[in-house]
């Protein structure tokens, strides 16, 4: 073992100087019982910081969209790239971000998909064509993507049971539309109703207790 | 499908959660030197037995709207060689992994443990356990020999804990967990969680409780937790009037922790510490302030240094959760002002600011806050905290910000922190194969972690600074005192690593 005449002390490893002083060593080197690790240098904070700066810049775009105006004169071929680029990115970043929990990441994009469009059907002067089939058919393909997730991969109950439900009560929404007079035409929206419906008996005769238990884990305080 | 156990994460854990950081990852751990090289195939055996053991091991950390929470997995441990630095990041948001690994290296073999899942002690016993399974499978020979003692009965003889020991009619003794705090210092007991539990065999579960007083007692314990903030985190502790003196230095490049690691005879500290009237840590404690004094080059103006001390709760209200239940102490120290500096004696061998009197100094403050009468109230009160309702409706990410400011807030008023676990005392057939065992944590500022085995004691500092001054000052002191010194150090500066470089 090397030893520093200053320190006083026996170093371990094969230190040509003394890493507490810096002076040389004398003796033999032996093994060192620690690895050298080489340094490593992580990309997360720089991805966090630019993922961060594009949420910032998407959120002030849908703000200046509105200053803008919304009338359909309006609302060009330029306005309606930009939001496109805009909602694409928001909605890669989001899918991206939720690879790991498929369910409860669906559910995110259905519900941030749905406003985009509300907005987006707004800013272009209100044709009522997001209500009428975007949302209500967003939410039957969610449905249907759940129930086809929880067949074809190895899901954790539970937490399946939670997010099925909660997609399934947005499921549900469309009915207002309808009463509300809404839409332009009902189909899409009895049809998205029909199947939440369909899957809520479903699920409250297969699944409430897990529901309940998720719910009961989330929500402890 | 059958429905997963879950517990409450108790209160020190949600702190370990808000204040990790790139540099400080809240894992610790704790590494044992074998006497020959480490075999892989066998360590994988004996860590799936003992993993069997242990349910609380097999639980990840999930988010809820409110709290953090644990939940059991069908994850397997797996023994890797060692790739990364010590205590490099175990829990990631959102990731299900496991909460502790198994690595080694040449003649080590170590487990580091995220914080929140268990505290030095409990992490003692897997490792207790780890190593016994491990020799009677490397050692067939000797294991025959010690089941043949008197006074063992099958396998697992380890001495206290340990679960194999523990468990007597149920094998998940260290089940997802009893929350020793709730257990001690709530009145009312959750009872979804505990029938949870009780399924589960048994330990911790961790109620929101038993995190406050986790938070409150943290850097107390003896053996626990590497980990000051949770003290910190409440407003507890004596007046801040003095001016603190915070240690600064250069950041590590990568953020990984320089560790630096010093051996040296159990007996010979002991009888220093002895002749000094003081208990080890409380030695080591002053040794340490005096080093940080020296290589500081005086401290400057903020004169006073103050050392948070992690307290094993289990030594004044008996536990076998290997979850995480210590307080903390925090102890302080004010130096004399600089023009005296080393020149009236003041820090020389009879001066008020040497670092026998020191000592004994601190061992005064620290021993009476050391009693199950003086921390009791502590903990209460952290639990009190933990369960107002106004905390328990605030959404997790918002907590997670406030208890990370509380808990920068004081560590302002932190200049070091110090855990000494003791002597680990191995059950054969492992003891006669484990050389020295070692302790580290991952460090928000330069700490030291104590731990002992048979003849030999180690002292590991790590620091988030690449600076080792304090060490040098330290290790200098002791072998001035005629104690016989070795270091190990990881390399942790390009410099350093430039030297090995293939």
């Amino acid at each position: 073992m090397r030893r520093c005449t200053e320190c006083a002390v026996r170093i371990e490893g094969n230190w040509s100087r003394c890493p507490l002083c810096g002076s040389h060593l004398v003796g033999h080197p032996s093994p060192d019982p620690l690895p050298s690790v080489p340094l490593r240098f992580s990309r997360r904070r720089l991805l966090r910081i630019l993922t961060v700066i594009s949420l910032v810049l998407v959120a002030i775009s849908f703000v200046v969209q509105l200053w803008l105006g919304h009338r359909p004169a309006e609302f060009g071929a330029v306005r309606s790239v930009w939001l496109g680029v805009c909602t694409m990115w928001l909605v890669a970043l989001m899918a991206l971000r939720g690879r790991r929990d498929l369910a409860r990441s669906t559910l995110t994009l259905l519900v941030l998909a749905a406003l985009v469009c509300t907005y987006w059907d707004y800013l272009t002067g209100w044709h009522r064509w997001s209500l009428t089939f975007a949302v209500p058919i967003m939410c039957g393909c969610a449905i249907i993507a759940l129930v086809i997730l929880e067949h074809v991969m190895r899901l954790e109950v539970g937490e399946h049971a939670l997010y099925s439900a909660l997609t399934v009560l947005l499921g549900i929404v469309p009915i207002l539309f309808l009463l509300l007079g809404w839409v332009t035409t009902p189909v899409p929206s009895a049809i998205c109703v029909v199947l939440a419906l369909l899957s809520l008996a479903l699920l409250q005769l297969e699944r409430a207790a897990e529901v309940r238990d998720e719910l009961a884990k989330k929500l402890h305080v | 499908m059958s429905r997963r156990t879950w517990v409450r994460l108790d209160n020190a854990s949600n702190i370990f959660l808000a204040a990790r950081t790139e540099s400080d990852t809240k894992v610790f751990r704790l590494s044992a030197e074998m006497d020959a090289e480490v075999d892989p195939g066998v360590l994988q055996e004996a860590l799936d037995a003992v993993f069997e053991l242990y349910p609380l091991y097999r639980a990840v950390l999930r988010r809820g709207v409110f709290w953090y929470y644990l939940q059991d997995s069908d994850l397997r441990p797996v023994v890797e060689p060692e790739r990364r630095p010590s205590c490099a990041p175990i829990y990631q948001d959102g990731r299900r992994t496991l909460l502790f690994r198994v690595i080694h290296h040449r003649r080590r073999i170590s487990l580091e443990v995220f914080h929140a899942l268990s505290d030095g002690t409990g992490a003692m016993w897997f490792l207790t356990d780890l190593l016994v399974e491990y020799a009677r499978r490397r050692y067939p020979a000797d294991a025959a020999g010690a089941a043949g003692a008197p006074g063992t009965t099958d396998g697992a003889e380890t001495p206290r804990a340990p679960a194999a020991a523990a468990a007597g009619d149920s094998p998940s003794s260290h089940a997802l967990e009893t929350d020793s705090f709730a257990h001690y210092f709530r009145r009312r007991r959750p009872t979804a969680f505990e029938e949870a539990f009780a399924e589960a065999a048994a330990p911790a579960a961790l109620t929101l409780a038993e995190k406050t007083v986790r938070a409150a007692g943290s850097t107390g314990g003896i053996p626990t937790s590497a980990s000051p903030a949770p003290s910190d985190a409440v407003p507890a502790g004596p007046a801040r009037r003095t001016r603190i003196h915070r240690v600064r230095g250069t950041r590590t490049p990568d953020d990984r922790t320089r560790a630096v690691e010093l051996t040296m005879p159990t007996a010979q500290l002991l009888a220093l510490s002895k002749a000094a009237g003081a208990s080890p840590t409380m030695y080591l404690t002053a040794l340490f302030m005096d080093a940080v004094r020296e290589s500081s080059g005086g401290l400057g103006r903020a004169r006073t240094l103050s050392a948070s001390v992690p307290v094993n709760l289990r030594q004044f209200f008996p536990s076998t959760s290997a979850r995480n239940f210590f307080a903390t102490i925090r102890v302080e120290h004010t130096f004399s002002p600089d023009g005296s500096d080393g020149r009236d004696g003041s820090v020389g061998p009879d001066g008020p600011d040497s670092p026998e009197a020191v000592a004994r100094a601190l061992e005064a403050e620290f021993r009476p806050q050391a009693s199950a009468a003086a921390l009791a109230p502590k903990v209460a009160r952290f639990i009190r905290v933990e369960r107002s309702p106004l905390l328990r409706i605030v959404p997790r990410p918002l907590k997670d910000l406030i208890l990370g400011w509380l808990n920068a807030a004081s560590n302002r008023h932190l200049s070091l922190a110090v855990s000494n676990l003791g002597r680990l005392r191995l059950p054969e057939p492992a003891a006669s194969h484990v050389g020295r065992v070692l302790f580290q944590v991952s460090a928000a500022r330069p700490q030291f972690c104590a731990i002992s085995h048979g003849e030999q004691m180690t002292v590991t500092f790590t620091s988030p600074f690449t600076q080792t001054g304090h060490v040098r000052a330290f290790a200098r002191s002791l072998s001035a005192r005629g104690i016989d010194v070795s270091v190990t150090a990881a390399r942790v500066t390009e410099a350093e690593l430039a030297e090995v470089a293939p």
